[in-house]
């Protein structure tokens, strides 16, 4: 058995046996668990309504460091959830639709709306009965959630998340009350740097146990209230519960791509620094949350309050702080964070937390079939012999094609299994699992036809096993008139290839579907007058019939490999209006009629 | 067949939904206007190209835009029916 399998039965243990032995922390203890089961529903009942709205705004709010820094504050107040805008923005900026500097500042903001949970807890939280709110909460919110229809679902989700919030808090503060009576751990405090360093490592470790920053303050928000943890102890364990809070990050973003290893970087330095900051200047810090407090009326003896306040201020001086080297941190992440070299078959883009939103699941697997393309592309134009970067460049592709003296070395077979056909089979895996998701089904049409375009690729790639045997075998004939049969074939393929890697970069404006017809009716005008040459070769005796059959064959294989270029590239470059594109692109048959009426009046109308 | 027509009229009135409609015919008529511009920019470079393998590649895309016009003109027509009904 690994650690990691051996964790939860240890604590489920331990949990049993202080729960049957010390029944004063029952309480406790079905608060903590209410409460996080209160924000379980909350982040359930917000993902109902995320199907578009929070990720339209999302990508509207990273233009400007103020604008993200906005977001996340009023997100993350309005959810009471930095888990999930930080699951939300890892996922975007691991599927690049937003930049790590934008999602760094979201990250900042996050962490001071979610200060607001603080003041929330120790104003209202322990002041009023919010228990006689909870119980309507919770009835109106089981009948919601019993309906089909997914926004009384969401809402019903929302208010048994605020209902178990609420129960949780009131199970807190009777629990400490209870507590109280049978131990004193206010015994224990400790003073000075030992004690702040001991209670930031205590507060860390509640948070990293719990998942919760939210959870964990509502310890120590109701620990203080009951005068079991000193006001400086408290202060202290606030500090710990953000870098706890960072550490959860950190795991979270462990499981991401680059992009959300990066940003879960950020996070962490981010609240190591604020909260190093705090512990240098806890003292300073105090004394201005003393100052503020009475500033804006809070009671000196109100230290509820002084710790939410004292809970924001460090929050935001840690805001104050970075916000100038946003620019820098994100440049020297991206340094320091580099992807581990690995051969072109990994996927990129597909991970786990692509699959939280629709947007970036159908972002992550349009990306990745993307990916698919390139390889498939490089290898292609490995198989007619002409290099890459020829390709990627303005070069003469007649010229490189006329200047070939052998062919390129290259084991198709083994090529295909290794860059492709791996690539294609987790590109199917990964829209499996995500069309087998309840809350993908709204994207499940542009999933399969992306599954149908990385299935092109693969299909692409093999078509060019069957014309690189023979181009091999003819392509560099001593007979002039195959050679140049060949070559043609060649120069196709390659402008082919250069015109799509154009389409890809988005080099030849906005109308792909334009430039994807276009390629087709050249390719149908060009395979018609390679055929009529042919057959003027062998009238002419130029060419054996036998010769000019592996060519006509050969030139079939170059239809089907373009074809599924095209029609991949088409899905590919369609970006999310599948329909519509597709709608007012030509059809086989219209781009037949077409190259004939082309052919027909002798030159193009 | 009164009673007959009058559900089929039910039904359409039911089933139909207008604000997609009107989006997907808004969407069809901004393509269409990019057509267009395409259009005019390929008659113009086409009038300074004197390179014979560029100007028929040109005409083909030429070819293409005005077919995909058509096909996308046909679509706001069918649209516009559906709205009518």
């Amino acid at each position: 058995m690994t650690r990691k399998q051996l964790f939860v039965p240890t604590v489920l243990l331990g949990l049993a046996i202080v729960l049957w032995f010390a029944s004063d922390y029952m309480e406790i203890a079905v608060g903590v668990a209410f409460f996080l089961f209160g924000m379980h529903c909350l982040e359930e009942g917000f993902k109902v309504f995320t199907g578009g709205t929070l990720e339209r705004v999302l990508r509207r709010s990273t233009d400007r460091l103020w604008k993200c820094l906005l977001f996340g504050t009023a997100s993350t107040t309005v959810m009471q959830s930095s888990t999930l805008v930080s699951l939300i923005t890892i996922s975007f900026v691991s599927a690049e639709m937003i930049a790590l500097a934008a999602g760094i500042g979201i990250i900042m903001g996050a962490n001071i709306g979610t200060t607001t949970g603080a003041w929330l807890i120790a104003g209202l939280g322990l002041r009023v009965n919010i228990a006689a709110y909870a119980m309507p909460m919770l009835v109106f919110g089981v009948v919601m959630l019993m309906q089909n229809a997914k926004g009384v679902k969401g809402a019903g989700y929302l208010l048994m998340g605020a209902g178990f919030l609420f129960f949780g808090i009131h199970y807190m503060k009777e629990g400490f009350d209870t507590f109280q009576g049978a131990m004193d751990l206010s015994a224990y405090s400790m003073s000075g740097l030992a004690g702040v360093l001991m209670f930031t490592l205590i507060g860390m470790l509640m948070t990293v146990i719990m998942q919760s920053s939210h959870a964990s303050l509502l310890i120590i928000i109701t620990a203080l209230a009951a005068g079991q943890v000193s006001y400086e102890n408290a202060l202290a364990m606030a500090i710990g519960a953000n870098l706890g809070s960072a550490i959860t990050t950190a795991l979270g973003g462990l499981a991401a791509n680059i992009g959300g290893r990066r940003l879960a970087a950020a996070h962490v330095i981010f609240n190591v620094i604020s909260a190093a900051v705090a512990i240098t200047f806890i003292g300073q810090l105090s004394w201005l949350v003393g100052w503020l407090a009475s500033l804006i009326g809070i009671r000196p003896d109100d230290y509820l309050l002084q710790l939410a306040l004292f809970h924001t201020i460090f929050n935001v001086l840690g805001v104050v702080i970075l916000v100038p080297v946003v620019g820098v941190l994100a440049s020297a992440l991206e340094r320091w964070i580099k992807p581990a070299p690995q051969s072109s078959e990994q996927p990129l883009y597909l991970y786990a937390d692509a699959l939280e939103t629709p947007e970036t699941a159908v972002t992550a697997v349009r990306k990745e079939v993307q990916h698919l393309f390139d390889n498939a592309s490089g290898l292609i134009a490995h198989g007619i012999s002409l290099k890459r970067s020829t390709i990627d460049s303005d070069a003469s592709l007649q010229e490189a094609i006329a200047a070939t003296r052998r062919h390129f070395p290259l084991d198709i077979e083994a090529a295909y299994e290794e860059k492709i056909k791996s690539l294609h089979s987790e590109i199917v895996g990964f829209i499996a699992s995500a069309r087998s998701q309840k809350n993908l089904e709204a994207v499940s049409d542009e999933l399969y036809a992306l599954r149908q375009a990385s299935r092109d690729v693969a299909e692409a790639v093999k078509g060019m096993k069957h014309l690189h045997t023979n181009l091999v075998q003819y392509g560099l004939s001593e007979n002039t008139a195959v050679r140049a049969k060949y070559d043609a074939i060649r120069l196709r393929l390659g402008k082919l290839l250069r015109q799509l890697r154009q389409l890809m970069q988005g080099e030849t404006g906005e109308l792909p579907a334009l430039e994807v017809d276009a390629a087709r009716v050249d390719l149908h005008k060009t395979s018609r007058k390679m055929l009529d040459e042919l057959d003027e070769l062998i009238r002419s005796h130029k060419l054996r019939p036998a010769i000019a059959t592996s060519i006509m064959n050969d030139e079939n294989y170059l239809m089907q490999i373009a074809s599924n270029l095209l029609d991949a590239a088409q899905v590919v470059l369609a970006g999310g209006a599948v329909d519509l594109k597709d709608g007012l692109s030509l059809d086989r048959i219209e781009l037949k009629e077409l190259a004939s009426q082309q052919e027909a009046t002798g030159r193009p109308k | 067949m009164k009673l007959k027509k009058l559900l089929e009229k039910v039904e359409k009135f039911l089933s139909a939904d207008p604000d997609t409609q009107a989006s997907e015919r808004k969407k069809v008529r901004e393509l269409l206007r990019a057509l267009k511009d395409k259009e005019k920019a390929l008659r113009r470079q086409l009038e300074e190209i004197e390179d014979g393998e560029e100007r028929e590649s040109l005409r083909t895309r030429l070819d293409v835009v005005r077919a995909q016009r058509m096909k996308g003109v046909e679509r706001i027509k069918t649209l516009r029916k559906k709205k009518a009904l």
